[in-house]
């Protein structure tokens, strides 16, 4: 299903005015990264997605259902949220029953919750802990847990808000999986992220923000190689970009592969020489 | 001066923001003292009509500060009629709501404590509204008050809104995992069980940490310390303090008489 952000503004109740006309359109399937520096409005954005902010003006969708008309449980079928502080998040004795608790939220039988939570916490790697108080765990642990419990609900959109914020490499890459099996599966990934190489690596369509409104929206490589544009928003290009740039490479790799392959290209005609 | 996290301050350019935080204390417990003390059912709504809402007007932070005395009070005050004005042991009865009857003596006594109970809450938002925690917590110290009282003080006024913005942003993950909160009053109040395990455990967590942070930046040090923050004074204003000051010790004192004499 499609998510339309349409002229979009938003001023919270302050008169901080956070979102400035954004206009999005995010096909079902895609994987986009939302990036910026702080108070960018990338949190306001994402928040709309799933109605836990109306716009001041403009209107969302998500599918054929306007934002504005649904309540947030409502929206939770459609959009899972993985919020960037655990401590929020959880709220059962047990990983087990905090997994479950949004499919319960969602009206499936226990049986059927039970075993969405076996297999999200499989897909996080921590099933062998689902009898285990949340707050025994690490806080990377929690966070997984908090994945896990968004991933069991099973629903057409996820976000994720700074996934990879606390977790060493083995955390970083297990959420990349995670984000791989959610892109095979057609299911649409948005991420808010500070992380530019897990963004390049992951994502193939780039959101830039600042000041409340979009800076630039496109393909990663596009994106992500634009040093003097992320500047103004305080993001450096991913490194491997940033290398291909100093070596005066014309492209713009998002993986090792794509670094060799366009380093190999241009001393060919070196070695031919 | 722009307005600090988790606390109400409402920043403004008004005479009011202008004083020092302990005239405003002054002010304020002048009016509380005023409001509790003087005798009758009405001369504590006088009290409020004439003192504290000419210096939320005088401040600039009339339009939110009515609706948030009211929001905060309203639940108190209704709940404070209802149970004393139909369930006050004998009594009068003044009107009649098939077996139950509302009470004269009941309602007397809540007109009283409603608006004991309204002083209190619009002076507390009175000062929270129109002083920063951190220059009230630097008048207090420089006074005499021992830091980590003041501290405590201190804590006491932003506990509401760090608990409040605590509070929402767990019942917005609930929301976003499918949790109805929207609908009627049985909805909403089964909406709150699943807050107060995360709330109750995030304070703690909270404290401690903020114990740590406060350790580890020489809180408990003896000594003077250096803040960054002006505030200004003037000897009016001491002057105004301590008539502030008599005056309430003067009315306490003439109440107490008057307890005594009866």
């Amino acid at each position: 299903m499609n998510l339309d952000v349409e002229e979009v503004s938003f001023t919270y109740p302050g008169g901080v005015e956070a979102l400035r006309d954004v206009s999005l359109t995010i096909a079902a399937g895609e994987a986009v990264a939302i990036i910026g520096e702080n108070g960018a409005g990338k949190t306001t954005l994402v928040k709309h997605l799933n109605g836990l902010l109306k716009p001041t003006h403009g209107r969302v969708t998500i599918g054929d259902w306007d934002t504005r008309e649904h309540s947030v449980a409502r929206m939770a079928a459609r959009v899972g949220f993985v919020f960037q502080n655990p401590d929020d998040q959880i709220v059962e004795q047990t990983v087990g029953d905090e997994v479950a608790f949004g499919p319960r939220r969602l009206g499936r039988a226990a049986p059927d919750a039970l075993a969405d939570a076996t297999a999200a916490l499989e897909q996080v790697e921590l099933a062998a802990e689902s009898k285990t108080h949340p707050y025994d765990l690490t806080t990377p642990q929690r966070k997984l847990v908090t994945l896990a419990s968004v991933l069991a609900m099973h629903t057409p959109v996820v976000i994720f808000d700074e996934p990879t914020m606390g977790q060493d490499a083995r955390g970083v890459a297990l959420i990349g999986r995670i984000i791989e099996t959610l892109k095979a599966e057609q299911r649409t990934v948005i991420i808010i992220t500070h992380d530019i190489d897990f963004c390049a690596t992951h994502f193939e369509r780039v959101v830039a923000m600042a000041n409340g409104r979009v800076l630039a929206d496109g393909p990663a490589g596009r994106v992500l190689a634009r040093a003097d544009l992320l500047a103004t928003t305080n993001v450096e290009p991913p490194q491997l970009i940033r290398l291909a740039q100093a070596l005066g490479l014309a492209a713009a790799p998002l993986s090792v592969d794509e670094f060799i392959r366009a380093w190999t290209r241009r001393n060919e005609p070196d070695r031919r020489a | 001066m722009s307005s600090t996290p988790f606390s109400l301050y409402i920043p403004r350019d008004s005479g009011m923001h202008r004083l020092h935080p302990l005239t405003k204390l002054a002010l304020v417990g002048f009016a509380l003292i005023l409001g509790l003390f003087l005798p009758g059912d009405w001369l504590t709504y006088l009290a409020f009509v004439l003192v504290i809402l000419p210096l939320a007007a005088w401040a600039g932070i009339l339009p939110r500060f009515l609706p948030a005395v009211l929001k905060t009070a309203l639940p108190i005050v209704v709940s404070l009629f209802l149970v004393q004005g139909l369930f006050w042991p004998g009594g009068t009865p003044i009107f009649h709501l098939g077996p139950l009857s509302l009470k004269q003596e009941g309602v007397t006594f809540a007109i009283r404590s409603a608006g004991r109970f309204i002083m209190v809450i619009s002076s507390f938002l009175l000062l929270t509204f129109t002083t920063r925690p951190d220059g009230l917590m630097l008048a207090l110290s420089r006074h005499g008050v021992p830091n980590s009282i003041a501290y405590v003080m201190l804590a006491t006024l932003q506990i509401v809104p760090r608990f409040q913005a605590k509070a929402n942003t767990i019942l917005d993950a609930q929301r976003s995992r499918g949790l109805e909160t929207e609908g009627n009053l049985f909805i909403r109040l089964r909406a709150l069980f699943p807050l107060i395990q995360p709330l109750l455990l995030g304070s703690i967590v909270d404290i401690e940490e903020r114990a740590i942070a406060l350790e580890v930046r020489a809180f408990g040090r003896a000594g003077p310390k250096t803040s960054l923050l002006m505030l200004h004074d003037t000897p009016a204003q001491r002057v105004v303090r301590w008539l502030l000051l008599l005056a309430s010790l003067a009315i306490i004192g003439w109440r107490v008489y008057l307890g005594l004499a009866a």
